[in-house]
């Protein structure tokens, strides 16, 4: 019988929290769903150390460095971070085995904004409305809170060994990896009509400006520097609409506004376009100062797209690379 | 402009689709708007992930490996011609919740303007603001917040220009002709006219606010020293 390590904060460089997937049923309360920016990397953290995809893993903006107490599988995703178990510098989005006691440590390196460490097994805390995301505004899920040095975080079971050979030769799809490689070049975020389009007769200056990401971007939205919508100072204050991750919010100054996970449930400023997940997913990995594009796409396309990321999210396909070798 | 004739449904993102029911703010379009979040989610809870009201709309998340936005559409389009069929008190049974508050002074900052852009005294606010039945119009923004109508003209004033960046939990506020409780601390712009001492939103709780949209709210003054007495009694377990 194996008893679940621990994994002991040592250090936060940032601003790191516990996440899922999210908090569905609960919006029309006014709770955000919440859960991690970058689902997609998150999912792939959790199936390369043998976890389900709804697992909680730690998400980190910036440095971090945790301590096992035991064994474990681990894995890093999201963006290009550089790894280190104790002082040896291994690869992101790989499965690793961490033995107790040794310290994994992730740096950002600029390439990727937001990390996920998973450890097999999941972290196990307090679950809220039915996930143990963490919502910091409220106070709930996990921690209730961001982690702190000296935090301990517990584990689910797992047998690390047998974790270990089942895993130790999955990567995930190499133009996953590829595309966090190359944010740095511009992303394109593809998106359909927002709710007052209609509304909004300059549209098209959003569609055509080149837009960088702003400083003031956290878990809540990410804010972008560019061409104003002019419009969408005319239009003042709208009633309040139930809002969404990935609407582009256009406040009266006319600077676009992509929500994220803990976005407010509704909203009275006008809605230009919906991002659709897949991209809103590479978004959160754009540092402040990366560029940033929009592109109009069909609803059919928007629809096949979020069926084939709610499938990747769920059930993540990893493929097996054949190890190699030495003596 | 009231309800409109046909709703106005605008798909979007892959998988959502929003129905406004109207332009503005009206109660009666209000309890039109109940009435599609309510038959929305007992006629299409197979597709439908979550159904979230707004002020004068209602937004559908579906599941569109189960579904497609097309088809969404046309039974929520289906739903609105029958919807004479069907009475909003069967769909939800209306509850009447009171709610203690404690006006002016340091729990309600802003009862000075409010008494000054209405040119009565902080005394009549409080009377004009207790003295009707509201109907809760949705929840959101923040956990638990909750919005209702119709304030009466007299008192409806404006948000603030530049929003509090902290406001207590329990603060209730008025913003033009709605007003509004905050659940949980958090930032926000309405003119704030009193607080209530109940814990509005638990999240330890499931659901964690027994308040619905359509349910009716009434305020009830009372002094610092009962603010006291109740400070943490969940708003389901006040009497009404």
């Amino acid at each position: 019988m194996t008893t679940a390590p621990r994994v002991r904060v040592a250090h936060v460089g940032g601003y790191a929290t516990v996440q899922d997937l999210g908090r569905r049923g609960y919006r029309a309360v006014g709770v955000p769903v919440s859960g991690a920016l970058d689902r997609l990397s998150a999912a792939y953290a959790n199936a390369l150390v043998g976890n389900r995809s709804g697992d909680a893993v730690v998400e980190v903006f910036g440095a971090i460095s945790l301590t096992l107490t035991g064994d474990a599988v681990v894995a890093v995703t999201g963006g290009h971070p550089r790894v280190f178990l104790e002082d040896v510098e291994v690869k992101p989005w790989t499965p690793l085995y961490c033995e107790g006691g040794r310290a994994l440590r992730v740096l950002p390196t600029g390439i990727g904004r937001v990390h996920y460490i998973a450890i097999s097994g999941g972290v196990v805390c307090e679950r809220v409305l039915g996930s143990s995301s963490t919502y910091a505004r409220a106070g709930m899920g996990c921690l209730g809170r961001p982690l702190r040095p000296g935090d301990v975080l517990e584990l689910g079971t797992a047998d690390p060994a047998s974790v270990w050979n089942g895993v130790a030769d999955s990567r995930p799809p190499e133009e996953l990896v590829d595309a966090h490689l190359r944010l740095g070049e511009g992303l394109v975020l593809r998106a359909t009509p927002g709710v007052h389009a209609h509304l909004l007769e300059d549209l098209e200056t959003l569609l055509r400006g080149h837009y960088v990401v702003a400083p003031e971007s956290d878990r809540m939205g990410y804010r972008l520097e560019g061409e104003p919508l002019r419009s969408a100072g005319r239009l003042g204050r709208l009633p309040s609409i139930p809002t969404d991750r990935g609407y582009v919010q256009t406040p009266p100054d006319g600077k676009p506004i992509v929500l994220m996970s803990d976005a407010q449930t509704t909203g009275g400023y006008a809605v230009a376009l919906h991002a659709i997940p897949p991209d809103v997913d590479l978004l959160a990995q754009l540092n402040p100062g990366q560029r940033v594009r929009f592109e109009l796409m069909s609803l059919e396309e928007a629809e096949s797209e979020v069926r084939s990321y709610l499938e990747r999210v769920e059930r993540p396909v990893v493929r097996r690379e054949e190890l190699e070798y030495w003596g | 402009m009231g309800v409109l004739p046909e709703p106005r449904i605008l798909r979007s993102g892959g998988y959502v689709v929003h129905v406004d029911v109207c332009e503005e703010l009206r109660m009666d379009c209000v309890e039109e708007v109940h009435k599609l979040y309510y038959l929305v989610k007992r006629e299409l809870a197979d597709a439908v992930e979550e159904v979230v009201p707004g002020v004068t709309s209602v937004a559908v998340i579906y599941e569109p490996r189960r579904t497609d936005g097309r088809a969404v559409e046309s039974e929520i389009r289906e739903l609105w011609r029958r919807r004479g069929d069907v009475e909003l008190a069967d769909l939800h049974r209306p509850r009447r919740f009171a709610i203690p508050v404690c006006y002016g002074g340091e729990f309600g900052p802003d009862m000075p303007f409010v008494a000054g852009w209405s040119g009565m005294s902080e005394e009549e606010v409080v009377r004009v603001h207790s003295s009707r039945v509201y109907r809760v119009i949705t929840l959101g923004f923040t956990p638990g917040f909750v919005y209702m109508g119709e304030v009466d003209p007299a008192i409806a004033a404006p948000r603030l220009e530049t929003p509090r960046t902290r406001i207590p939990r329990g603060s209730v506020g008025i913003a033009g002709r709605m007003t509004g409780i905050y659940g949980l601390e958090s930032p926000g712009g309405w003119r704030l006219i009193g607080r209530t001492p109940l814990t509005m939103f638990d999240y330890r709780r499931d659901p964690p606010i027994p308040i619905s949209p359509g349910d009716e709210v009434v305020f009830k003054p009372i002094s610092p020293g009962e603010f006291e007495r109740l400070v943490g009694v969940f708003v389901g377990d006040y009497g009404s």
